[in-house]
C-alpha cells in the first residue's frame, strides 16, 4: 500500500503543480518552487559561456568572488547559447555572455538582445576585431589546417586547405567533418568560401567555389563520433585536419604526436571571442563591472596564462605565453567580410548539409 | 469493452474531473507551445512557403538518410521482438541452468545506452577491437572493418534496446495462467505449439505496445549510427540537430521531425487496429502462477543453452569494457590501447572534485523523481479511462497525447519559452520562463508517450470481470481503482517510473534551453565535460558519467524490483493459492527459480 501512496502524493503534486501555474506565487508544490523565483537572490549575475570547459569555468567563478563578484555560469554550446540568448530575448535570464565568437555575436546583436556598453578597457583593444559598440574582443583563436610532422616535411606538406583535395598525396589522409554545427567547422568554409565570393553566384559564392566544397567532401575522411582527430593521427589513420590554436599544444602531449599548421597566402580565419551585456538585464552595474573586471589587462593576463590563450589586450599579452604571442605575430590574418558571412552562414551550412556532404 | 457512447462517459464524474485536468494540460503544455513554435518555424513572415519540402525532397542526403531510417525502424521491430522475445522465455519461461546470472547480464541494458554503449562495442568488434584481432587470427583475410554499416548499427541497437521486453513483456508473461498451458498440455500439445498458441498470443498488446517503442527507436537513431554507420549508414537525426540549431533552417528540421513523426503515428495506429476486440486475460475461474518449463527435446535444450549463454557474453562485455575503460586516460581509450598499469582512479577524482560537486546530480535525481511519479500517477487514471472508453473523444485525446513523440525535445523546449515568457493566461497569468517549474512541465510532457503506452497495454491485460465483480458488490469507482486495478498494474507502473527516471538523469536537450540557472541538472555538466573540443579528458569523462549514471540508475532498478519484489511475494501468500507444483524438479532448483522471479511478480 505504500506505492499506493506515493503514486496518489504523485497525483497530488499534480494538482499542486497546476494551482501553482494558477495562483502564480501560491507556496504550494514545494519542491519546485522554493529555489525558483526567477533569479532573485541577490546580486548574484548568470553568465552564459561556451568557454567553461577544462576547467575554466571553476577557475573562473574562484577568481570572480575573490574580486567581490557572485556568479552563476551556465555553460552551452556556441549555437546553443546562441538560440537560448534569442529565445528567451522577451524576458531575459542572462545578464551578461561571453565566450562566443563574432560571427554568433553579430547574429544575437541582430535579434536585438545586446544592451551597448563600452567597458573600460576598451582603448586596449583592437576595435576593429568586434563591433565597437555591443560586443567586446577578449581572446583570439586561429582556425588551423594541422598535419603531422613526423610524416610530413615543411616541403611536403600541404600549403593550403584546397591541396588536400587537388593533389592526390593528400587524398583521403585529411579529415572531414561529419556536421557543420560547430564553430571551428563553420570559420573553416567561412575561409574557403570567402575566397570564391560572386554576387551572382549561388548564395554569393561561384560555381567554383561550390566545387572545392564537393571535393573537400568527396575525397577527405569522415571525422568520427568521440575520436579526436589527433586520437587518429596517432593511430595513423589521416593525418591532418582543421584544428583551433589553442588545443595544439596540448594534444600534442596527451596523444604524443608532432603537430605543424599551414598558413596559406591568404592567412587563416580568426575567431574572435566577444563578451557583451545582455539587454533587460535587473543587475545592469553589477554586470558592467564585471565586465569592466574580466576584460582588464590583469585578469586577461591571468586567464591567458593559465589557459594559453591569445588576449586582445595589448597590457595582457605581457603576461601570456611567449610562444603563443609570438606565433600570433607572425600570423597572416586572412581577411574576411564578416558581414557577408554572417548573412549567409546559415544558407551555406543548410546547402552543404544537403548537397555536398555524403 | 469497445464503442461506449461518449454520452454515458460524460455521466461519471470521475471521468469529468480526469477530463477537465487532461484538456487543460494537454492545450497548455501540448498543443500551445507546439502550435506557437511550428508557426513561427513555417510561416516566419506570416506566409507559408514550401522551400522546407523542396529542398528536402531534392537532397540526395537527406532522402537517402531518412530511408535509413526508415530501414532500421523496420528491421529494429522485428529483431528486438525476436531476441527480446528469446531472452524473456529464457529467464522467465524455460528451465535454464543459471537463469539468474543471465537475468542480471541482460539487465545491462537498463542501466546505460547511447553513445558509450556504441563505443563499448566498438571496443570489442571495432576494427581495433579484441574480437576483430582474434577473428583476423582465425581468419586472416578478414577485412578489420567488417562491423560497420548498416548491419552494425542494427547488431548494436538491437542488443541495446530489448529493456522494454526485459520489463513489460516478461511482466506480462507472469501474468499468464498456468492451468492454459497446463490444459494444453495434457491434450498433448508440444512446448513450441503452447508457445505459439497459447503464450504469445496473451503477450500481444504488450508486445504491440514495445514494438511501436522498437520503431520509435529505429526513426529516432542516432550514436550507433554516428559511431559504426560508416559513410554508407548515416541516419536522419544528426541532420535534425544540426538544423534545429540554426534559425534559418528550423523549418527543415521541423518538416524531417513532422515526417517521422506522422510515420510514428501511422505505426501507432496500426498496432491499435491490431490489438481491437482481442481478449488478453485468462478467463479461467481460478486462475494459477506460471511455473517454468523444461525443453524436452535434449537438442533443443543445449541449443537454447548455447545460445542464451552466447547472447549473455553479448550484453555483458562491454559493460566490463565500459568500466574498465573508465579508469584510463582519455588517449588510450580513443586509441584502444589499453595497458592494466594505466588505470588509475584519476579520472574519478577530477569529476567528483569539481567546483559543482554532487550538487548537479541531486538536482537530477530530484528533477527525473518527481518528473517520472508525476507522469505515471496522472496518467495511470487517463490510461484506465482510455482502455475502458472507447469513443472518437478517447481517441483523439490518446492521439494528441503523443505530440511529444512527434517534436524533437530542443523544438518542444522553444516552444515553451516562446509560449510562456509572458504572462499567459493558460497558466493563470504566470510567467514560467525562469522558473525551475518549466523544466519539469517539460520534463513530464516528453514522458507522457511512453507511460501512457505502456500503461494502457499493461490495463489491457486485467481481467474485466474483477472490476465488474467489486462494482456489484457496490464498490465505488475510485475504491475499485484502488483495491482492484492499482495493485494488477502496479509492477508495469514501477517499471515505468524507474525507467522514466533513468532516461531523465542525463538530459540536455531540454535542459540546456530551461534550466533555472541556480539549479542547473546534470546534463549540462556533463556536456561542458564531454564535448568533442573540450580536450583529452573529454572522452575519459563521458566514461566516468556513464558510470556514475549507471550506478545511480542500478540502485534505482534495485529499488524498484527488489521492493516491489518482496512485497509480490508477500501478497501472494496472502491472497492466491500457492501453485500447484506441477513440474517436478529439484526443490533447490525451484527455489532458485522462484527467486528470479521474483522480479515483479504480479500479485494474481
Amino acid at each position: 500500500m505504500r506505492k499506493f501512496h506515493t503514486l496518489a502524493a504523485a497525483a497530488v503534486a499534480v494538482a499542486l503543480l497546476a494551482g501553482c501555474g494558477g495562483g502564480g506565487t501560491s507556496p504550494a508544490a514545494p519542491a519546485d518552487s522554493s529555489p525558483a523565483a526567477a533569479g532573485g537572490s541577490g546580486e548574484t549575475l548568470v553568465v552564459y559561456t561556451n568557454s567553461n570547459g577544462e576547467g575554466r569555468g571553476d577557475w573562473l567563478s574562484a577568481k570572480a568572488a575573490e574580486a567581490g563578484f557572485k556568479i552563476e555560469i551556465v555553460g552551452a554550446g556556441g549555437a546553443d547559447a546562441t538560440n537560448k540568448l534569442i529565445a528567451e530575448k522577451n524576458n531575459p535570464i542572462a545578464d551578461i555572455a561571453f565566450g562566443l565568437n563574432n560571427m554568433y555575436f553579430s547574429q544575437i546583436k541582430a535579434e536585438g538582445v545586446l544592451e551597448p556598453y563600452e567597458p573600460a578597457w576598451a582603448g586596449d583593444v583592437d576595435k576593429e576585431l568586434a563591433d565597437g559598440e555591443a560586443y567586446w574582443p577578449l581572446v583570439k583563436q586561429a582556425i588551423l589546417l594541422g598535419y603531422n610532422s613526423d610524416k610530413f616535411s615543411k616541403d611536403a606538406a600541404p600549403r593550403d586547405w584546397t591541396d588536400l583535395w587537388t593533389k592526390d598525396e593528400f587524398k583521403a589522409r585529411y579529415e572531414r567533418v561529419t556536421g557543420l554545427g560547430t564553430a571551428t567547422a563553420q570559420l573553416v568554409f567561412a575561409g574557403i568560401l570567402s575566397r570564391y565570393r560572386d554576387d551572382s553566384g549561388d548564395l554569393g559564392i561561384s560555381d567554383e567555389g561550390w566545387k572545392q566544397v564537393e571535393q573537400y567532401f568527396q575525397n577527405g575522411s569522415p571525422a568520427v563520433a568521440k575520436t579526436d582527430l589527433f586520437a587518429r593521427i596517432a593511430s595513423g589513420e589521416v593525418d591532418m585536419g582543421q584544428m583551433p590554436s589553442s588545443i595544439i599544444a596540448d594534444r600534442e602531449k596527451s596523444f604524443n604526436v608532432n603537430v605543424e599548421t599551414v598558413i596559406p597566402s591568404v592567412g587563416v580565419p580568426l575567431a574572435v571571442e566577444q563578451i557583451a551585456l545582455v539587454k533587460g538585464t535587473k543587475k545592469k552595474d553589477e554586470a558592467q563591472k564585471f565586465i569592466d573586471w574580466f576584460g582588464s589587462s590583469d585578469v586577461q593576463g591571468e586567464f591567458a596564462q593559465k589557459f594559453n590563450s591569445m588576449p586582445v589586450n595589448k597590457t595582457a599579452q605581457a603576461k601570456a605565453n611567449p610562444d603563443v604571442v609570438n606565433f600570433f605575430a607572425d600570423l597572416k590574418q586572412q581577411d574576411i567580410d564578416w558581414e557577408f558571412v554572417q548573412e549567409n552562414m546559415g544558407a551555406w551550412v543548410e546547402k552543404i548539409e544537403l548537397e555536398y556532404m555524403t | 469493452m469497445s464503442g461506449t457512447p461518449v454520452r454515458s462517459m460524460a455521466r461519471s464524474p470521475f471521468v469529468l474531473v480526469v477530463g477537465v485536468v487532461l484538456t487543460w494540460f494537454i492545450a497548455a503544455f501540448l498543443v500551445w507551445p507546439n502550435v506557437n513554435i511550428l508557426m513561427a518555424t513555417f510561416f516566419p513572415d506570416g506566409s507559408f512557403s514550401g522551400r522546407a519540402a523542396e529542398k528536402l525532397f531534392s537532397s540526395q542526403r537527406a532522402m537517402k538518410a531518412l530511408g535509413n531510417s526508415f530501414l532500421l525502424a523496420v528491421a529494429l521491430s522485428i529483431t528486438v521482438n525476436l531476441v527480446g522475445v528469446f531472452i524473456v522465455l529464457v529467464t522467465h519461461y524455460f528451465r535454464i541452468r543459471g537463469s539468474r546470472i543471465l537475468f542480471l547480464g541482460y539487465a545491462s541494458t537498463f542501466i546505460y545506452g547511447g553513445i558509450v554503449l556504441a563505443a563499448g562495442y566498438k571496443f570489442i568488434y571495432g576494427d581495433k577491437g579484441i574480437v576483430t584481432s582474434l577473428l583476423v587470427k582465425v581468419f586472416p583475410g578478414l577485412d578489420p572493418g567488417w562491423f560497420s554499416g548498416f548491419f552494425a548499427v542494427l547488431v548494436v541497437m538491437t542488443f541495446a534496446t530489448t529493456t522494454n521486453h526485459m520489463l513489460f513483456v516478461a511482466n506480462a508473461l507472469k501474468g499468464i495462467d498456468y492451468q492454459t498451458v497446463e490444459a494444453a498440455r495434457n491434450l498433448g500439445a508440444s512446448t513450441w505449439t503452447i508457445l505459439r498458441r497459447i503464450v504469445l498470443p496473451m503477450l500481444k498488446p504488450t508486445l504491440f505496445a514495445v514494438t511501436i517503442l522498437s520503431f520509435l527507436t529505429g526513426l529516432g537513431a542516432l550514436s550507433a549510427p554516428q559511431v559504426l554507420g560508416g559513410r554508407d549508414f548515416q541516419t536522419i537525426t544528426p541532420m535534425i540537430l544540426t538544423f534545429t540549431n540554426s534559425p534559418t533552417s528550423r523549418d527543415l528540421a521541423a518538416l524531417l521531425a513532422v515526417i517521422l513523426g506522422v510515420a510514428t503515428i501511422l505505426m501507432l495506429a496500426v498496432m491499435s487496429r491490431l490489438e481491437k476486440g482481442g481478449t488478453y486475460f485468462s478467463v479461467s475461474k481460478v486462475s494459477s502462477a506460471l511455473q517454468k518449463q523444461q525443453i524436452t527435446n535434449p537438442v533443443a535444450n543445449v541449443v537454447v543453452h548455447t545460445l542464451a549463454y552466447l547472447l549473455f557474453a553479448v550484453y555483458t562485455l562491454p559493460v566490463l569494457l565500459i568500466v574498465l575503460y573508465s579508469f584510463a586516460d582519455g588517449a588510450a581509450i580513443q586509441t584502444g590501447q589499453l595497458s592494466l598499469n594505466s588505470l588509475t582512479l584519476e579520472n574519478y577524482a577530477r569529476v567528483l572534485t569539481q567546483q559543482s560537486g554532487l550538487r548537479p546530480f541531486v538536482v537530477s535525481v530530484v528533477y527525473s523523481a518527481l518528473a517520472a511519479l508525476i507522469a505515471v500517477g496522472g496518467l495511470l487514471f487517463v490510461a484506465r479511462l482510455l482502455q475502458k472508453y472507447r469513443n472518437w473523444v478517447s481517441t483523439a485525446f490518446e492521439y494528441l497525447l503523443h505530440i511529444p513523440w512527434i517534436l524533437p525535445s530542443a523544438l518542444l523546449a522553444l516552444g515553451l519559452i516562446i509560449s510562456y515568457d509572458h504572462p499567459n493566461p493558460l497558466v493563470g497569468g504566470a510567467v514560467l520562463t525562469g522558473t525551475t517549474v518549466i523544466l519539469l512541465i517539460a520534463f513530464v510532457t516528453v514522458k507522457i508517450p511512453f507511460t501512457l503506452r505502456m500503461l494502457k497495454a499493461s490495463f489491457a491485460s486485467v481481467n474485466s470481470s474483477l472490476e465488474e465483480a467489486a462494482a456489484i458488490m457496490g464498490a465505488k469507482t475510485l475504491y475499485v481503482f484502488r483495491r482492484i486495478l492499482l495493485p494488477l498494474v502496479l509492477p508495469a507502473a514501477a517499471a515505468i517510473t524507474a525507467l522514466n527516471f533513468n532516461s531523465l538523469l542525463d538530459d540536455y536537450d531540454t535542459a540546456i534551453f530551461l534550466a533555472h540557472p541556480l539549479v542547473q541538472p546534470l546534463g549540462l555538466v556533463i556536456k561542458a565535460n564531454t564535448d568533442g573540443a573540450e580536450g583529452v579528458e573529454g572522452v575519459a569523462n563521458t566514461f566516468v558519467y556513464t558510470v556514475l549514471l549507471m550506478v545511480i540508475t542500478g540502485i534505482t532498478m534495485y529499488l524498484v524490483y527488489g521492493r516491489s519484489g518482496r512485497k509480490g511475494l508477500g501478497k501472494k501468500r496472502l491472497r492466491a493459492a500457492p501453485p500447484p507444483a506441477a513440474v517436478p524438479g529439484p526443490a533447490l532448483g525451484m527455489m532458485s527459480d522462484d527467486d528470479a522471479a521474483k522480479t515483479a511478480a504480479p500479485v494474481r
